[in-house]
């Protein structure tokens, strides 16, 4: 694979050369540029969270504050209890990452060496499944999660409720299934003659080789369900149990919009922290 | 010998039975995703198609009402509206979100040593909840001390009302799903980039091909399979735009932002008419059904090259 070192579009001689000169130049002006544009909405709300509210509505260009009022960070971590935000969004996204990685391992284990009779049709209703869009089962999804089936018990304002839907990613399994047939047989084979069972097989064997891929997917998993709206909107009715992204929006209403945008700013925090340790481990491994 | 060769053909004969053994430790492992699958995605989406003929509201199945519902989609201007909505946010957002990424893909692989910076710079805005992000665009857009107008007025651009203008709306929005959706797309095309191999740009620079050239001739043709199913995937994405509106403007000025997910939420949840959100639910299928088939069958074709 080439890396950064030997070549891109251009060699490392053309780099360096006075057109490869002006072309990085011109590349370097056009990304700091957009990194600032990506970058604005974290830095306004930091400093608008360090103004007074009367100075947020203030018109005109004054990015950083008269100011620095750091107790409106501390205001908004105590007063919108944002220690329970982050655990109910960790619990929420965790026990669905979780979720998603055992029900997508086990089947795409099962699917890729097991042989099960309808292997093919069920890969049919996989891909089938894969292309229904989220929003056309909301509607149903919420009346069942209301009234499950058969027991009659309502998930509204149960973790279970979001953990559920959430361990269902047709993706997840397509991804694994490739993965796990790439897989030499030879390994599986050998395992097979020293008496070594499926469950065993699918622990010794299948996770840990992929367990990088694995990782990859639980992340990406993470981030969106992190950031997930409708559904913990509609099933997390009680504020103590609301995750980040619900419990921020419905605070809007209420607070002031200094220690809003402070709050914000908070909740801003841990995603990009996680982002920059985990950088090297995702880069690369972003594929469809 | 004779024995031995006799007991292999029992035993490829009996492979060729169904090993009810084996097949129970097949489905024991496809248990739980099949449980799952049935109760999250197959039985609602079942649910969703007869519903679409029923009357249904908080209290429960009311009755059979044929093709009422549909009747009543049909013959709602909203319908119409929030579709034409959805088009015009998938054009707009093909515009910016097809382009952009590209060209960041390309310059940050260029850059060498500052490229791994610029990549986690670029993603960043996909990590946070799509709604704290959202609140803080709507301060920067606010017409009371929003920065953007402020920023404007240095050049000379009068202040705008960008949320509460019917034409200014969706670009605004627009904006705001691309800031949120370009680092991730941008990170698949470079590992797309990265697969490319160096030799072909070699060749081309021995043959005297100018960068230009080298990017339209190897670059784009190599990450084309990737474009096809991100363009497909984003207009899947984006004609099911809900958060966005929701929480910036409410489908409105005038309805402008009212895309078909936003009817559906209110119509499911504000007025509890759940068998006329199925019909709108139905709509959805339907029009996202050609899609949602190009990008199953791309997506596998591209896989099955590649693994």
């Amino acid at each position: 694979m080439g890396t950064s070192g030997n070549r891109a579009i251009m060699s490392n001689t053309e780099w360096r050369s006075p057109v490869g000169r002006l072309i990085f130049l011109f590349y370097l002006f056009l990304l700091t540029l957009g990194s600032i544009l990506v970058l604005f909405p974290f830095i306004f709300s930091f400093t608008a969270g360090l103004k007074t509210s009367t100075e947020v509505f203030k018109s005109g260009i004054h990015l950083f504050p008269e100011e620095w009022n750091w107790g409106n960070y501390v205001e908004a971590w105590q007063r919108f209890k944002m220690i329970r935000m982050f655990s109910n969004s960790i619990i929420a996204a965790g026990g669905g990452v979780l979720g998603q990685i055992i029900v997508s391992t086990m089947a795409a284990y099962s699917l890729s060496r097991l042989k099960p009779i309808g292997k093919n049709i069920l890969m049919a209703i996989i891909l089938i499944t894969l292309g229904i869009p989220v929003m056309a089962v909301l509607v149903p999804r919420y009346v069942i999660m209301t009234d499950l089936p058969f027991i009659h018990i309502s998930l509204v304002n149960s973790f279970w409720g979001l953990w559920i839907p959430y361990a269902s990613s047709p993706f997840m399994i397509l991804i694994l299934t490739n993965s796990f047939n790439a897989i030499p047989r030879e390994i599986f084979e050998a395992a097979q003659l020293d008496g070594a069972s499926e469950v065993r097989m699918f622990f010794k064997i299948a996770i840990p080789l992929s367990k990088s891929i694995i990782f990859v997917l639980g992340f990406l998993a993470f981030i969106a369900l992190w950031g997930d709206f409708l559904w913990p909107y509609l099933i997390m009715r009680t504020p103590e149990l609301q995750p980040v992204s619900v419990r921020l929006y419905t605070l809007t209403r209420y607070a002031p919009i200094n220690i809003f945008l402070a709050g914000s700013f908070i909740a801003m925090l841990p995603p990009t922290i996680a982002a920059l340790f985990l950088a090297r481990r995702i880069r690369g491994g972003i594929t469809l | 010998m004779t024995d031995n060769a006799g007991f292999n053909r029992i035993k490829i004969k009996s492979h060729r039975k169904i090993n009810w053994q084996q097949q129970g430790v097949a489905y024991l492992f496809l248990l739980p995703f099949l449980a799952i699958f049935t109760l999250v995605n197959w039985y609602p989406i079942l649910k969703t198609i007869l519903s679409s003929f029923q009357e249904v509201n908080l209290s429960g199945f009311k009755g059979w009402v044929g093709f009422f519902n549909y009747t009543r989609m049909f013959g709602n201007p909203i319908f119409y509206t929030a579709w034409k909505n959805a088009l015009i946010f998938v054009l707009l957002s093909l515009v910016m979100g097809t382009m952009v990424p590209i060209i960041l893909a390309i310059m940050i692989n260029e850059m060498r040593r500052l490229s791994s910076f610029f990549q986690t710079i670029v993603y960043l805005p996909a990590l946070i909840p799509v709604a704290v992000g959202l609140i803080v665009w709507r301060q920067i857009y606010s017409p009371e001390g929003g920065i953007l107008n402020s920023l404007l007025q240095l050049i000379g651009i009068p202040p705008q009302l960008w949320l509460q203008n019917p034409v200014l709306a969706k670009p605004a929005l627009i904006i705001i799903m691309t800031w949120i959706g370009a680092g991730g797309t941008t990170l698949i095309y470079l590992s797309g980039l990265r697969e490319i191999p160096l030799e072909l740009y070699e060749a081309a620079e021995l043959e005297g091909f100018s960068v230009f050239k080298r990017i339209l001739y190897i670059t784009l043709p190599s990450i084309s399979a990737r474009i096809k199913i991100l363009v497909v995937l984003q207009i899947i994405f984006v004609a099911q735009v809900f958060t966005e509106p929701f929480i910036l403007t409410g489908g409105g000025p005038a309805n402008s932002t009212r895309s078909p997910v936003l009817e559906i939420y209110d119509t499911a949840f504000n007025r509890w008419d759940f068998g006329l959100a199925s019909a709108w639910s139905v709509s959805i299928l339907v029009i996202l059904a050609t899609f949602s088939i190009l990008y199953v069958w791309w997506s596998q074709r591209k896989h099955a090259g590649e693994v």
